[in-house]
């Protein structure tokens, strides 16, 4: 009991309660077509839940999401190791990768629909687009950080090109990645949001924007908690198997 | 002790590496753009011989090795071990760093099974060997850390091991107990000297401590000048083996003073020129 008094739990508790009353009393006191109270954004959460709407919104979220996201580290980390190894090749794309990782990538949105209409592929590429260069980037920047010495260890053991990738390269360069990956999920959401905004007629996103709408502010709070969260649990997650990479860095 | 009183009776206490020659390096130099770093080095090493080199920091002692071992590609001369001509590393030589060289992302196993992975062992010969050289290096218990987790001295000693398992004929040294602290260069020195006794192979042993050089050496080679060349060859004839003992005969001492004699009047210049 002293424990969980003294620890990290009261501070925790304590700033969760005082965060949720805050909201409840600033609800109650403002016009409800700006902000609904806590209580009322639970029971409007429920509501949709209840009624199957959400679990299929958040299905098509998640699917594209996933998709965009699994697109952005399966093309991003080979490419960055690639990158990385080839310097002519990285100076001739570096200004590119600066520009585009520098663009914030909701101006390309237009563009993308012009070219590509409202399919799924465009709101993918929307998610790729927004997740790639965080782990492009790190990736490069870990791969290009490794000590020679470590390249010149491999290479008195005789280690071919291929070993050298499977027991140097790669395993120094994933804790980088990871770090990536980990910034590339928040940017990843905001694809997604803004993909579904522009792009969808399916998704949290443009759930959203209907409940804005139709000024249903308490399913716009329960929608804006549940990507919070989603947010959140993505990030530890990340933040987990970076740790689970990087254990041998002290 | 008993692999000791072996060698004994096969040769004479003295090594005096008159085998076949492993490495023979004839002519060989080495240039970094306008910075000519060695010209014209010839050396010889016999089976079971230890050479020494020294010479003051900045001579390329360290750059020689990285040739020999064929990280380095020369500007003339070459680099023949066992009839095999170096341009590239080859198998059975094997190279122990100045800065350990461990991955930090693998165990004290995994580092030492590094190498006899890359030369394409079976796994159940490496199951084999791995654990017996952590044995013979006494980092028994510390399979699982990782190279953060141990000192200096246990690092080195894992780097040494990782050489060890691949059974070299040749073991290229490079200052391998200079990052290390002082107590613990002495208790690794003999630690060396008395695997080497069970195992004696081939091995250059870059070092710029002159007593480290003359209590593993059977020869010490000392480089001078710029750029560099090979200035003078001594004779180590301190028997084998060598303990601790050795540091305290009078022909230790003197073979030191003649090496320092040797080394000295270079050494205060390179000073000078450096606080110039």
């Amino acid at each position: 009991m002293h424990r969980i008094l003294s620890g990290r739990y009261l501070p925790f508790a304590l700033s969760l309660i005082a965060g949720v009353a805050l909201w409840e009393l600033a609800g109650r006191n403002t016009s409800a077509a700006f902000m609904v109270p806590f209580s009322e954004t639970m029971l409007r959460l429920w509501e949709l839940a209840a009624s199957g709407a959400l679990a299929v919104q958040f299905l098509d979220s998640a699917t594209l999401f996933i998709t965009g996201f699994a697109l952005a580290l399966l093309i991003g980390m080979p490419f960055g190791l690639l990158l990385a190894r080839l310097q002519s090749l990285r100076i001739a794309l570096e200004p590119y990768i600066m520009v585009l990782y520098a663009t914030p990538m909701v101006a390309l949105i237009p563009f993308i629909l012009s070219m590509m209409g409202f399919g799924f592929a465009p709101k993918v590429l929307v998610v790729f687009l927004f997740a790639i260069f965080p782990i492009l980037y790190n990736t490069i920047e870990g791969a290009r950080s490794i000590k020679p010495e470590l390249i010149e260890v491999a290479q008195s053991f005789r280690s071919n090109e291929w070993a050298l990738w499977r027991e140097v390269i790669v395993p120094y360069t994933l804790p980088f990645t990871m770090t990536g990956v980990r910034q590339a999920v928040g940017r990843g959401l905001v694809g997604m949001v803004a993909a579904e905004f522009f792009l969808s007629s399916t998704g949290l996103g443009q759930a959203i924007m209907m409940s804005s709408q139709n000024f249903d502010t308490s399913a716009v709070f329960a929608l804006i908690l549940v990507i919070g969260l989603l947010g959140v649990g993505l990030m530890r997650l990340g933040l987990t198997i970076e740790n689970r990479f990087a254990r041998w860095r002290d | 002790m008993v692999a000791v009183s072996t060698r004994e009776k096969l040769k004479p206490m003295v090594n005096s590496g008159n085998n076949a020659i492993r490495i023979r390096v004839r002519g060989l130099g080495k240039r970094y753009g306008a910075l000519e770093v060695f010209r014209g080095i010839d050396l010889e090493a016999g089976d079971h011989e230890i050479v020494a080199i020294v010479g003051p920091s900045g001579c390329g002692k360290t750059t020689l090795l990285r040739c020999i071992d064929g990280l380095l590609a020369v500007d003339s001369g070459e680099v023949v071990v066992d009839s095999e001509r170096v341009t590239s590393p080859i198998a059975g030589v094997a190279m122990v760093f100045q800065h350990f060289g461990l991955f930090p992302w693998k165990t004290v196993y995994d580092n030492v099974a590094y190498g006899l992975r890359m030369a394409g062992i079976s796994r159940a010969e490496i199951t084999r060997r791995v654990p017996h050289f952590i044995n013979l290096v006494g980092l028994k218990g510390f399979e699982k850390a990782f190279p953060y987790q141990m000192s200096g001295g246990m690092q080195q000693r894992c780097g040494l091991a990782r050489a060890l398992a691949i059974e070299p004929r040749v073991l290229l040294m490079d200052e391998p107990f200079a990052a290390v602290d002082a107590q613990t260069r002495e208790i690794l020195q003999f630690e060396l000297l008395r695997i080497w006794e069970q195992r004696p192979t081939t091995m250059l042993f870059v070092t710029h401590s002159i007593e480290e050089a003359v209590l593993m050496g059977d020869r010490v080679v000392v480089l001078k000048g710029r750029p560099s060349n090979i200035h003078e060859t001594i004779a180590i004839d301190l028997p084998r083996p060598r303990t601790r003992d050795t540091l305290r005969e009078p022909r230790f001492g003197e073979l030191r003073e003649r090496v320092w004699g040797t080394l000295m009047s270079e050494a205060r210049q390179a000073e000078f020129q450096l606080g110039a």
